[in-house]
């Protein structure tokens, strides 16, 4: 007696048809992200980044001249090999993240590296541009120093510790710790409520040193992604979420039962990690930067990532501005 | 070097809570998976066809399915049906899930080396199904499911540490959140690992001593 | 069969009253397990998470393209690294456990009772967060791959070390009797049989190295869980997801498994009891 029966082969086969059949019958296509890109105010909660109007940003991005390109050896090498090779994330909402059905990845971090491939290249194939290598904490400045990256732009605060390590261009982006609750809670206001709350936050974010100076002696529960932590506060395993602002503000447009509370209270700035060895390639990213800030195309971007769900009209920060940058 | 005993020194409260959550997370798990997989395997080989069936897909739905899957899935999926359940017990759950499964298939082996007629010998008598159950066939099933239990206990200390990938406490979780913090990698990924070896270790001896004070008798046994 | 003997040890054989009972218990079981199921599938509903959108996007072709292809795909190729490696590596291992040479064998025992004991998700965290602070920063792929491959050597180990020592001591005798070294009597006889012996069991750490693949989660490695965590991260529906992908490892490893069943029944090497193994040279028709 065999154990391949006939009958489990049976069970196989039907398994399998029906799993076609599926597939078959799907009307093709898949809910993109695209929506007509309206930011401010609007009451749509399925609002996404709009892939077409992030394309159309980047396109429109300013091109280094050739010989500026020959001046550095650093842009010289990344335009033969075509493409910037990104330190980053695929799942970091509004930053980094990759459409599951078009395999693309939209969001300010991806922008900033998308503008500056297309800065040093020229291409005005979007999904081209980058190559993104997965990094966390723990790997990103080792990446950097080793060159398996030519940047990391991945929400990655500008701290002295680390600018001993590489070099930080820019800060690009300013943003601070705030807090995110259920929309029913009315206890908690702001940061000095989170007193004795359960609090939840991403394993590898600068909000827990935040959470331990601003709440010691409160040990939140940390979590390996952001929807993990979304999810938490949702079925009430915690009080309160502490993450970037705008992370946690694209977070209620979907949870419509979440509401971010209180105002900012840290201040992080974000920079773009470059390897130390060659000052020139810094000062090549920082004149890139301040082009685009200059231009408008960084407020462009703002508006076509960050900008879906947050409103208002920022200044792009003070290059330098920031111990280590 | 004194950085390092500054650091274990200051969160040494927190590290023994790690290392209580692992034995805890580990113990539970077992003695929870000792209980539904008897139960299990009772069910597997009743002659109640629905009790097979219904024993048969919970060893095969559990022995197949990933345990960090099964964790994400109590810990971020029973909410949505209405099941909030506490971190640590849901790590609890699903060990005792997983490791059931497991152990149901070494008590189904174990009852199997029991020669019928210990059994008849025992009905002809007048016992009881749980008398039965209770004084003839589970002391004779333990002698030779020492060893096959303790590599189940080995295995569900071992997948406690997957309950850190949930934000459990343990001492994996624990050593991770120092890390961030301290950036002492080496020292605290040996202190984490010796956690283990010990344990491992220990529960291997354990099972060694166990075996030999069983073996000292050995009617009845089908060989 | 197996099955037959522990149910006869357990209960007896039924007569007529029993037959009955037996009857009405199995009708009774019936209605308890379909109400259960029913229960469940009220509470799923009850919370509105039997709404046909959260569900439908399953079948959109290139979310099936993602998970089966690039998932599934990516699983299976990890796995297989690993197997490829971590298996020879095994019997190694056990070879030198075995072997007479004291520091060979004390090297190998090391070896194989260290990461027995090691939970993999610790192998998996020392990779990805210790080993940068000296440089060494593996891609992705390989920082699930590798320690996927030392965990597995050291029960692959004890797996071959097993089925060696299963081997009639009269093979050994045998062959040396008709002059063939120890080298010899090892490759030629011994390991052979002790092959056919374990390939069930193979077959096993195969299943579990493919649910060991499941780390890829925490370094970001494109296998099924990490397509399924990227999933999550768009359309934010988690019970779904995740029980959609839990069915998946259960039928592709259910498969394996009974793969290695029908490979035992076929190599007539099938234990019943737990008696002495049974080796049999030639392969049952």
């Amino acid at each position: 007696m065999y154990a391949f029966s006939r009958r489990g082969l049976f069970y196989v086969a039907a398994g399998s048809s029906a799993a076609v059949a599926l597939a078959a019958c799907s009307s093709g296509a898949p809910p993109t992200g695209t929506s007509s890109g309206s930011a401010s105010g609007s009451a749509n909660a399925n609002r996404q980044i709009s892939q077409d109007a992030y394309d159309a940003v980047i396109k429109g991005g300013p091109v280094a001249g050739a010989s500026v390109v020959s001046a550095s050896p650093w842009a010289t090498k990344i335009k033969s090999q075509g493409y910037v090779k990104r330190g980053g994330t695929t799942t970091g909402a509004i930053f980094s993240l990759k459409d599951p059905t078009t395999g693309r990845i939209a969001g300010f971090d991806a922008g900033i590296g998308d503008l500056l491939a297309h800065y040093i290249t020229g291409g005005t194939d979007v999904s081209k541009l980058t190559q993104v290598a997965q990094t966390s904490v723990d790997t990103r400045e080792t990446m950097l120093q080793n060159n398996t990256v030519d940047i990391v732009v991945a929400t990655y605060s500008i701290t002295v510790p680390r600018a001993q390590k590489i070099a930080f261009a820019g800060p690009y982006y300013s943003s601070g710790d705030s807090i995110q609750v259920r929309a029913d809670n009315t206890t908690i206001k702001s940061v000095d409520d989170l007193k004795d709350k359960k609090l939840v936050t991403e394993s590898n974010s600068t909000a827990i040193t935040a959470l331990q100076k601003y709440v010691p002696g409160n040990t939140p529960t940390l979590f390996a992604d952001n929807d993990s932590c979304v999810a938490a506060v949702q079925q009430g395993r915690a009080d309160a979420y502490i993450l970037d602002e705008a992370i946690l503000l694209g977070n209620a447009v979907k949870a419509t039962d979440l509401k971010v509370v209180g105002t900012p209270f840290t201040v992080d700035p974000y920079g773009v990690g470059v390897n130390k060895d060659d000052p020139a390639v810094k000062a090549f990213v920082n004149t890139f930067l301040q082009k685009i800030f200059d231009s408008g195309d960084w407020l462009k971007l703002w508006k076509a990532t960050v900008g879906v769900y947050v409103d208002g009209v920022p200044t792009p920060p003070a290059i330098g501005s920031v111990a280590g940058s | 070097m004194n950085q390092i005993w500054q650091m274990l020194g200051d969160n040494s409260s927190f590290l023994l809570n790690g290392v209580l959550t692992t034995v805890g997370l580990t113990i539970l798990g077992f003695v929870g998976a000792l209980v539904i997989g008897t139960i299990v395997a009772v069910f597997r080989v009743s002659p109640i066809t629905p009790l097979r069936v219904l024993g048969t897909v919970y060893v095969e739905f559990f022995r197949n399915v990933p345990l960090l899957t099964l964790l994400i899935l109590i810990v971020f999926g029973l909410p949505d049906i209405g099941l909030l359940i506490p971190l640590f017990w849901c790590g609890v759950l699903g060990l005792v899930l997983a490791g059931s499964a497991f152990i149901c298939e070494t008590v189904r082996s174990g009852i199997n080396t029991i020669s019928v007629g210990q059994s008849e010998a025992a009905r002809a008598l007048g016992m009881s199904f749980s008398t039965q159950l209770r004084l003839i066939i589970l002391p004779q099933a333990f002698r030779t499911m020492v060893q096959p239990l303790v590599n189940n206990f080995i295995g569900i200390l071992i997948g406690s540490s997957l309950a850190a990938a949930v934000g459990v406490s343990d001492i994996t979780n624990v050593t991770q959140q120092l890390n961030i913090r301290y950036a002492e990698a080496v020292v605290l990924f040996l202190l984490s690992g010796a956690v283990y070896l010990v344990f491992a270790l220990g529960a291997g001896g354990v099972g060694s001593w166990l075996e030999r004070l069983v073996s000292k008798s050995r009617i009845g046994s089908a060989r | 069969m197996a099955a037959d003997t522990a149910t006869r040890v357990l209960f007896d054989e039924p007569g007529p009253r029993g037959r009955t009972r037996i009857l009405i218990s199995t009708v009774v079981a019936g209605v308890l397990v379909v109400l259960l199921v029913a229960g469940a599938v009220y509470q799923f509903y009850v919370h509105g998470q039997l709404v046909a959108y959260k569900w439908q996007f399953f079948t959109y072709s290139a979310i099936i393209q993602r998970l089966l292809v690039d998932g599934i795909g990516n699983t299976f190729l990890a796995t297989a690294v690993a197997a490829v490696v971590a298996f020879p590596l095994g019997l190694a291992l056990a070879l030198g456990r075995l072997s007479k040479q004291p520091v060979l064998s004390k090297v190998s025992t090391a070896w194989i009772e260290f990461f027995r004991s090691m939970p993999m998700i610790l192998v998996v965290y020392a990779f990805l967060l210790a080993l940068p602070r000296f440089g060494l920063v593996l891609p992705v792929f390989w920082m699930l791959v590798v320690p996927m491959i030392l965990v597995s050597s050291a029960s692959t180990a004890e797996v071959f070390r097993a089925g060696i020592k299963a081997v009639d001591k009269g093979q050994w005798e045998a062959a040396q009797s008709l002059g063939m070294g120890p080298g010899l009597v090892l490759t030629q006889i011994v390991l052979p049989q002790a092959f056919r012996i374990v390939l069930p069991n193979l077959l096993t750490g195969l299943v579990s190295l493919l649910k060991d693949s499941t780390l890829g989660y925490i370094v970001s490695y494109g296998e099924l869980m990490q397509q399924g965590k990227e999933l999550v991260a768009y359309y934010h529906y988690m019970i779904q997801t995740y029980l959609v992908i839990a069915l998946i490892y259960v039928v592709i490893n259910w498969l394996l498994t009974r793969l290695a069943s029908w490979l035992q029944v076929r190599m007539g090497t099938r234990r019943v009891a737990a008696g002495p193994i049974v080796v049999d040279l030639e392969p049952a028709q």
